[in-house]
């Protein structure tokens, strides 16, 4: 039987026993999926400390709803999207107490990214893994919530545009604008690069 | 590149767009070579991006990130089964609560049928439905009792024409 | 003593009327309820190229200003006042390409569409009391914007 069978067979039985009370199975649970957790709230916040504690609220979370999992998707997946609504609020109350005016969010979605060049190299095939996961991690903490949220929601998390609208509560459009300009500004950033010696 | 072409080739790449528009794409990536320039530069980013998050690894051990969930999971559950020593106040409170809520109801409707046509200062819960994808921002300032709501949608032309300031009228 | 019973029933008819006419004089205040709703264009020239626009008001000024917008100047563009029985809505074209409808919800709220060519684009429901006002705004072409005010003044 292929491995990932056999975690998911597994991840369904630690969730019946942890559903029934029995928390050495949610810890299981907790262990198995906890760096997966993490790493989206990390791509998301770029902050080490609140990636922490919002995966743990996560968890916290996810024990107090965890009769309501009925299946429907894989636990993990379920965990995701815990960790990705904690952030998604985190990110709001950012922007309440940084008081964001109309007219930065007007500029957000501007029309820059349409003047960018194209970018013809191909990052994976310049770097090595290690220095293009740094190039990538500097590069996500440049944009700006707005944009790395949809990035990630949509390369991450999977997300259709239609899913990523109704998540960050704006338009189909506003949608495919903040992701163009993402990636836009991710080749121009991944570009950046020195040769290899 | 217009900006619709741009956003139709990241719907090319992402699988979003309609068979029919998609086979438009398709021949206009075998004439066009911007096009197959940006198109290529999508798939790399995205092909850079793959499994990224894959090696981003929790920085705590397992005991200690577990411990901190445990004692959390604990305290709600305390909070939750807590129960309060009985006292007299207690008990007096389980009376007075229910009486004064009947008394306050009382008196409010008492009041409310003094005030037909008057508004009363109590504010209920905002709604807002929006129709195709608005996108709608609001900002709320209660002191000076005024709500904006900032909308994406209609576009630009659609409720003014070009020149605004010669044609709005 | 059939004077005094007729002079009393006199009076009494009187009272009621009066009674009567007070309830009914109150009752068609509260059945009605007064609107004012303006079309504002907001941009950073100082003029408008169209001479009929002008200047909005210094009390809407005010209130647009204490609002995080950037526009430098605020032009009226068309102010309409309307009235909207209990219960009843009202449909209010602010421009050729847009307008409004209006309804009253319990008296407490309204709801308020957005009308863009013939079509509700966007709806909202919430109190309105008198004083109060609610801005729908957008982007209008050469970084300018649109807004639509709709405050209840009765």
């Amino acid at each position: 039987m292929p491995d990932n069978n056999n975690s998911s067979t597994d991840d369904k039985s630690l969730v019946r026993a942890a559903q029934k009370g029995d928390m050495v199975a949610f810890e299981e649970l907790v262990a198995r999926h906890r760096d997966k957790i993490y790493a989206r709230a990390y791509s998301m916040m770029r902050n080490e400390e609140e990636a922490i504690d919002l995966s743990q609220e996560a968890w916290v979370k996810a024990w107090q709803r965890l009769k309501q999992f009925q299946g429907e998707s894989s636990f993990g997946t379920w965990m995701t999207r815990i960790v990705i609504n904690l952030c998604l609020d985190q990110l709001r109350r950012h922007k309440r107490q940084r008081a964001e005016s109309i007219e930065a969010m007007d500029e957000e979605s501007g029309g820059v990214e349409r003047q960018m060049p194209v970018v013809t190299v191909n990052p994976t095939e310049r770097l090595e893994r290690v220095e293009l996961r740094q190039r990538i991690d500097q590069a996500l903490s440049q944009l700006s919530e707005a944009h790395r949220t949809a990035l990630v929601l949509h390369e991450f998390e999977g997300m259709e545009y239609k899913e990523i609208a109704r998540t960050m509560e704006c338009s189909i459009g506003t949608v495919m604008s903040r992701l163009f300009y993402a990636r836009r500004k991710m080749a121009v950033l991944l570009s950046d690069l020195k040769k290899p010696q | 590149m217009k900006q619709e072409l741009q956003l139709k080739l990241q719907a090319y790449v992402d699988g979003e767009l309609p068979d029919h528009e998609a086979g438009e794409v398709s021949e206009l990536l075998a004439q066009d070579t911007e096009v197959r320039g940006l198109v290529s530069e999508l798939k790399n980013t995205r092909a850079a991006l793959a499994g990224f998050e894959a090696d981003i690894k929790l920085p705590e051990n397992r005991e200690f990130y577990w411990s901190k969930i445990e004692r959390e999971i604990q305290r709600f559950e305390k909070a939750e089964t807590a129960v309060s020593p009985v006292s007299i106040f207690a008990a007096w409170r389980r009376f007075l609560i229910p009486a004064s809520a009947i008394a306050a109801l009382v008196m409010g409707v008492l009041m409310v049928g003094r005030q037909v046509g008057h508004e009363g200062a109590h504010r209920g819960p905002e709604t807002e439905t929006t129709f195709a994808d608005s996108g709608a921002f609001t900002y709320r300032d209660y002191a000076s009792g005024m709500t904006l709501v900032w909308l994406s949608y209609p576009a630009e032309n659609d409720l003014l024409e070009t020149n605004p300031g010669n044609r709005l009228d | 003593m059939k004077d005094k019973f007729s002079g009393a029933f006199l009076l009494w008819r009187v009272a009621l009327l009066l009674l009567f006419a007070t309830f009914a004089g109150r009752c068609a205040q509260t059945n009605e309820l007064k609107f004012e709703s303006q079309l504002i264009w907001a941009t950073n020239d100082k003029q408008s190229p169209n001479p009929k626009h002008k200047d909005v008001e210094p009390e809407i000024r005010k209130k647009l200003d204490e609002l995080p917008l950037k526009w430098k100047s605020y032009f009226e563009v068309n102010r309409k006042q309307f009235s909207i029985a209990k219960g009843a809505a009202s449909k209010v074209a602010m421009s050729e390409k847009c307008g409004i409808d209006v309804k009253d919800v319990d008296g407490k709220k309204v709801e308020v569409a957005l009308i863009s060519k013939g079509e509700a684009v966007w709806t909202r429901t919430q109190p309105l009391p008198k004083g109060e006002i609610l801005i729908l705004s957008g982007n209008a072409p050469d970084k300018t914007a649109w807004l639509i005010t709709l405050k209840r003044i009765e």
